[in-house]
């Protein structure tokens, strides 16, 4: 099982949370932890620690796709740390 | 409109519509959408009714896909909505630019379980490629504008609106949001030159064609290329007709059901160059296994697919339109022993229609009517055998001029996907294959035919049996067969009727080409309905788990 930690920048829209974790559950990772913080400038910061034994890019691909999320980075992995992933 | 006045939420989601060339929307009216439908009323927009959402749904499918246009449909809240869900899964699995706009109740009783409310926003998020709730008119015009820009870029998708009955009737002045400028990936020049050298380098490749070719309208730039390179080349089912028939080197479709020399020159190449696909199990059986010995070159508008199931030598994330030609070169007799081996495994494998009996051999009269149909025709198919025998016996000039429900497989596609497909096609000949299974499912929609005399021409393939679902009990089950006989189905030809809709019967192999010219030369729609032998199957089938090159072959039996 791999444990990743995601910092997640996205809009501030009512289902945004829902429409993330919807991402998560589907392609097959869990949330460890979460927490969450709306910013002022009409962003919210998503921090999440997720495992699972697929590869952290099959997640941040698909988030990175939701027409909401402005960007997703992965902060720490293990054992690959090579797949940090951002979106342009 | 002068500035300043001020027009009702519900004529603004109809202006909004028609600024983006929209024609004809697809839907079916209740109680929350009812201002919309109002402001509808001597508009300019067309509507279709249909007769279920789902159908309606379909239908924007079927003109999204014919045409390459965003198709619009129309749902109350409630029933309505959750009635969209199907269709606009169909939609995300086959990348298809729809826009669904849905009624709510009001956003005073939004959460207190009214009457007809659902959370459809929620209900979207699994179904769609995004999804808003309008919870202020001034948001309106920007979000719908938002909705079909989304909708038709990138890799294109559903987008479902869903709009409150009091947003519909606040009034706002209607101002042209400006366009947003979409972002494509771009393409670096080391990436075409890492492609480039890999194609100059590889002896045996071959190209591994999929839906992204049509969506991108980069046909022609494919075509160039193949003919350029000379290098051979498959489809898969959403990318039928974007290689003709006659090409050099074009085997067909590949995959589960597809023609044997396709599967086996996959195997043996060295270099497997995909183009606006996706390794869907369907296409590559064990993905281990899938031309084992080749390198990849994946190009494809949607980043995320770059090595979500095979990891490529090369990803080019990008506009085909462009990355095509970028690709192109002339290496001359390079390929020349390979091609000389496909060209001999397409001969050795081709398919026979000289099949003995009475009985209607679905293949063969397929293939007839791919050679009768006119240069400008659209086919839609249902999902089961008859889909697949579509797939492997007919051809195509376009990949818009065959409609099939790919990812999603989901049976009633076909005829509503049709009537689209008139709509934003009226001068094609439209027909629908479809089979007894699958026909059931939507089959309301003959109303619609009926409603604006459309001239759709339907073939159901009839074996009294939920044909494909057969097929894999009797080779995977044990010839258990659990609920798969349909030999209590109406009598389809009598049902037409009702609709006003003339049909005939075909039972013998001696009278299909009577069968097919009388469908294809009646004025309006028709209803063909073959009875075929029913102990036919879909042939060659890689079992579920097994390589491509390990197929089944014709083992037909009476059950």
């Amino acid at each position: 099982m791999n444990n990743y930690s995601l910092a997640l920048n996205v809009q501030q829209r009512p289902e945004v949370l829902e429409r993330v974790l919807r991402v998560v559950r589907h392609r097959g990772f869990k949330v460890a932890n979460l927490s969450m913080q709306l910013n002022s400038n009409n962003s919210t910061s998503i921090d999440m620690l997720v495992h699972s034994e697929r590869e952290i890019g099959l997640l941040t691909n698909q988030i990175n796709k939701l027409i909401d999320v402005i960007d997703c980075r992965v902060l720490l992995s293990s054992p690959t740390a090579e797949l940090v992933q951002q979106k342009g | 409109m002068e500035a300043g006045q001020m027009i009702r939420g519900a004529d603004a989601v109809i202006k909004a519509i028609a600024a983006h060339g929209v024609t004809t929307v697809f839907g079916y009216p209740g109680g929350a959408i009812m201002p919309i439908y109002d402001a509808l009323y001597g508009s300019p927009v067309e509507h279709l009714l249909s007769r279920h959402e789902q159908g309606a749904a379909f239908a924007a499918v079927g003109y999204a896909r014919a045409s390459g246009q965003t198709g619009v449909c129309f749902a109350t809240s409630g029933p309505g909505a959750t009635n969209l869900v199907t269709s606009l899964a169909d939609a995300l699995l086959d990348s298809v630019p729809v826009v669904a706009i849905t009624g709510q109740v009001s956003t005073a009783v939004i959460g207190t379980d009214a009457f007809q409310e659902v959370d459809v926003l929620g209900m979207s998020l699994s179904c769609t490629k995004h999804s808003f709730m309008v919870t202020h008119v001034d948001e309106l015009v920007p979000t719908l504008y938002k909705a079909f820009e989304i909708a038709a870029s990138g890799r294109p998708g559903p987008v479902l609106v869903d709009i409150p009955k009091d947003v519909q009737i606040a009034m706002l002045e209607y101002k042209t949001p400006l366009q947003a400028v979409t972002q494509e990936p771009e393409h670096t020049p080391e990436q075409i030159n890492d492609a480039r050298e890999l194609i100059s380098q590889a002896k045996q490749p071959m190209l591994y064609v999929g839906g992204g070719v049509g969506m991108a309208s980069a046909v022609d730039q494919l075509r160039d290329f193949i003919k350029v390179t000379g290098i051979p080349s498959v489809a898969t089912l959403k990318g039928l007709g974007s290689i003709t028939i006659d090409t050099p080197g074009y085997l067909g479709m590949l995959g589960m059901h597809g023609s044997k020399a396709a599967n086996l020159a996959v195997q043996e190449c060295d270099l497997l160059i995909v183009v606006g696909a996706r390794f869907d199990d369907r296409v590559t059986g064990r993905l281990a296994s899938f031309a084992e010995n080749a390198k990849v070159i994946h190009l494809d508008i949607d980043a995320a697919e770059l090595g979500k199931l095979r990891l490529p030598e090369v990803a080019i994330a990008g506009d085909l339109r462009q990355i095509l030609p970028a690709l192109t070169q002339n290496l001359g007799e390079q390929f020349a022993p390979w091609q000389a081996k496909v060209a001999q495994m397409k001969q050795e494998f081709q398919w026979r229609y000289d099949r003995p009996g009475e009985l209607i051999y679905a293949p063969a009269m397929l293939n007839r009517l791919a050679h009768k149909l006119p240069q400008d025709s659209v086919v839609a198919c249902d999902v089961g055998q008859h889909q697949m025998w579509v797939a492997q016996h007919m051809f195509f000039n376009r990949p818009e001029d065959h409609l099939s429900s790919a990812g999603l497989g989901t049976m009633g596609f076909g005829l509503p996907a049709a009537i689209g497909a008139k709509v934003a096609r009226p001068d094609a000949c439209v027909v629908v294959v479809s089979g007894d299974g699958s026909f059931m499912m939507n089959v309301q929609e003959l109303t619609t035919i009926k409603r604006k005399r459309l001239p759709v021409k339907i073939l159901l393939v009839d074996n009294q049996k939920l044909g494909m679902v057969k097929q894999w009990q009797q080779l995977f089950f044990e010839e258990r067969y659990s609920e798969t006989d349909l030999s209590d189905n109406p009598d389809f030809v009598k049902m037409a009727s009702a609709f006003d809709i003339p049909g005939r019967n075909i039972y013998k192999a001696c009278d299909v080409e009577a069968g097919l010219d009388e469908m294809l030369n009646s004025q309006g729609p028709f209803l063909l309905h073959v009875s075929i032998d029913d102990a036919h199957n879909v042939w060659p089938l890689v079992p579920p788990g097994a390589s491509n090159q390990d197929m089944m072959e014709e083992m037909d039996k009476q059950t």
